[in-house]
């Protein structure tokens, strides 16, 4: 009966705001307390984190995202993509989603992308004719476009928690990923066709484009270079990264100031990287809690009776993590629901990179699921519009994410094709 | 009260001139593990001090987060007395949540101080002569710092500038 009293209010504290890691210890305090374990098992689970060897990409890719998005970055790879793309029907809508994905790699979706390019975006794309519930639409759906694409943060948190190869998980998501852009990309070919006017390839636009924000285009291509040529393991590859970006940034762009701005970005890239951390530091203790009592092979015994097969189980599963990913952040959702389904996916045989790109396509589109999607409060905060017109906004590209959602799960080696070579 | 905004803020600045050092010695030492590396030559201290920098940054943004308010939480029910709640309930919706938050972390405290004194007595020097113990006391001084900006929210709330 205690037990159920405590779960209530643990419960009705989470509600409440209180910062999710607290909710986590406490959770794990009380648990470990009902069974008489001794409290500073909790404190054992939270130092565990200090021996996780990828544990400094979290920070260091952060903060190379945090140091371009407060750059003219942003400016000067739109004008690159403007001059690749620009000219397609529908190319300044692609070149949208081409770079809001390019930034989301790098600041892990954490809402960065659409207040850093945002307002750069959306009068270009009204410029170009396209409606406003369009445009607002497509940089709200942009702000988590990139998740999938190396080196975003939730990859590199669920590779932590579920113990799966980061490069691996890397290697996986371009497939997906660049599928996701091009079903996206020829929705806006369609839209700008009908209403927009195209122009001609201008190679020179595109040489001193590329002449302007060289240095930054190389990144993405370093690194995954660097990590899959095996000359840098990832972990390497985050410092390169940082130091790279700080170089360039302070010392050729000059857009940062090393000791007028860097400390800024420092302080805000590493609160939200404190936060990330705390939780997961908080989540060990309970998570091995759950393990330890077998509340999963206790949910996948409770699934068997009603689940018999592999596609049932991961129709199931897409519907479970929509609603999460509508209800909750996605590094918690990563944290919460990780343990938990990973012992019930092997059982059913799900290869553990399929279901990372599964769990990570699904909280993609949470970003933007109605109600509570944290793209739509981002965006409506940002453009000034009420949430429920970006409810509307979103509407036809959550259509489509979901199909291209069943896509990716039904469809197993367009995660896995780049994996198995 | 001007005692406890006082150390409020000094927590503040420490915990952000600390963090950024913290970084920049994990950014500039972890290039130069790689630049050695081209030079066959490593450090064995080298890597668990990173990843301790890391460990002790998580607690530091943490504090930074505890200041600006900006921590990942389900807030549903706080989101809606914010928006929609009569003034009374507003405060006691962030005075529960700040008090809560407080005590709970010095549970926390209580478990890992515990933790910090068994790792005195069975740890092991780790590198730089530095005991186990000491590193395994970042947990407690991180989250004493962090419980102690809730517990400052929580009485800054009855003063009447937060009332205002």
């Amino acid at each position: 009966m205690s037990a159920i009293f405590a779960g209530i209010g643990i419960f009705v504290l989470a509600i409440s705001g209180v910062p999710l890691f607290i909710i986590m210890a406490l959770a794990a305090l009380v648990a470990f307390s009902f069974t008489g374990v001794d409290l500073s098992a909790v404190a054992v689970e939270i130092y565990r984190i200090s021996s996780a060897p990828t544990l400094l990409t979290i920070p260091l890719f952060t903060l190379a995202g945090y140091l371009m998005a407060e750059s003219g970055s942003p400016k000067r790879l739109l004008r690159l993509a403007d001059a690749a793309l620009g000219w397609l029907p529908g190319g300044v809508a692609i070149v949208s989603l081409v770079i809001c994905a390019f930034f989301t790699a790098f600041t892990g979706a954490s809402g960065v992308t659409i207040i850093a390019l945002g307002g750069l975006l959306f009068p270009i794309l009204k410029n170009e004719g396209y409606s406003e519930d369009f445009s607002l639409g497509l940089i709200t759906t942009s702000g988590s476009l990139g998740l999938l694409f190396a080196p975003s943060l939730p990859i590199i948190l669920y590779g932590i928690v579920a113990k799966v190869d980061i490069d691996q998980l890397f290697l996986a998501g371009l497939v997906p990923g660049i599928f996701l852009i091009v079903v996206l990309s020829l929705w806006s070919i369609k839209n700008g066709t009908a209403r927009t006017v195209t122009r001609k390839f201008d190679f020179k636009e595109l040489v001193a484009a590329l002449k302007g924000s060289f240095f930054e285009a190389l990144l993405p291509i370093g690194v995954l270079t660097g990590i899959y040529g095996g000359y840098v393991t990832p972990t390497e590859a985050s410092a390169m990264t940082a130091f790279y970006v700080l170089m360039i940034e302070c010392f050729i762009y000059k857009d940062l100031h090393i000791i007028k701005d860097v400390p800024r970005v420092v302080l805000d890239s590493m609160s939200l990287v404190g936060g990330i951390l705390l939780i997961l530091c908080c989540a060990l203790g309970l998570t091995n809690f759950m393990v330890d009592e077998e509340i999963p092979m206790q949910i996948l015994d409770l699934m068997r009776e009603y689940i018999s097969n592999k596609w049932a189980f991961l129709f199931f599963l897409n519907i479970f993590l929509l609603i999460v990913g509508s209800m909750m952040d996605i590094f918690s959702a990563i944290i919460v629901v990780v343990p938990l389904i990973t012992p019930i996916a092997a059982e059913f045989d799900v290869h553990p990179v399929h279901l990372a790109i599964i769990f990570l396509t699904n909280l993609e589109i949470g970003y933007i699921t109605p109600p509570v999607g944290i793209n739509l409060f981002i965006s409506s905060f940002r453009f000034k519009k009420p949430v429920t017109e970006l409810y509307r906004a979103t509407f036809p590209y959550l259509i489509l994410l979901v199909v291209a959602l069943a896509v990716i799960t039904y469809v197993p080696q367009l995660s896995l094709w780049l994996v198995e070579r | 009260m001007a005692v406890f905004r006082f150390i409020d803020q000094a927590i503040e600045k420490g915990a952000a001139a600390l963090l950024v050092l913290a970084v920049a010695l994990m950014l500039g030492l972890s290039v130069f593990a790689i630049v050695m590396r081209w030079f066959e030559t490593s450090y064995h201290w080298l890597e668990p001090f990173v990843r301790h920098l890391v460990f002790l940054s998580t607690f530091l943004g943490g504090v930074i987060a505890t200041g600006r308010g900006t921590h990942i939480a389900i807030d549903i029910l706080h989101k809606k007395i914010e928006d929609t709640g009569p003034e009374w309930l507003k405060h006691l919706s962030f005075r529960t949540l700040n008090i809560a938050s407080s005590l709970v972390l010095f549970w926390l405290v209580k478990a890992s101080w515990d933790f910090t004194v068994i790792e005195f007595e069975y740890g092991r020097e780790v590198f730089w002569g530095i005991h186990s113990g000491i590193l395994v006391g970042i947990i407690p001084f991180g989250l004493s710092l962090i419980a102690y900006r809730f517990l400052y929210r929580f009485m800054h709330s009855f003063t009447k500038a937060a009332q205002v």
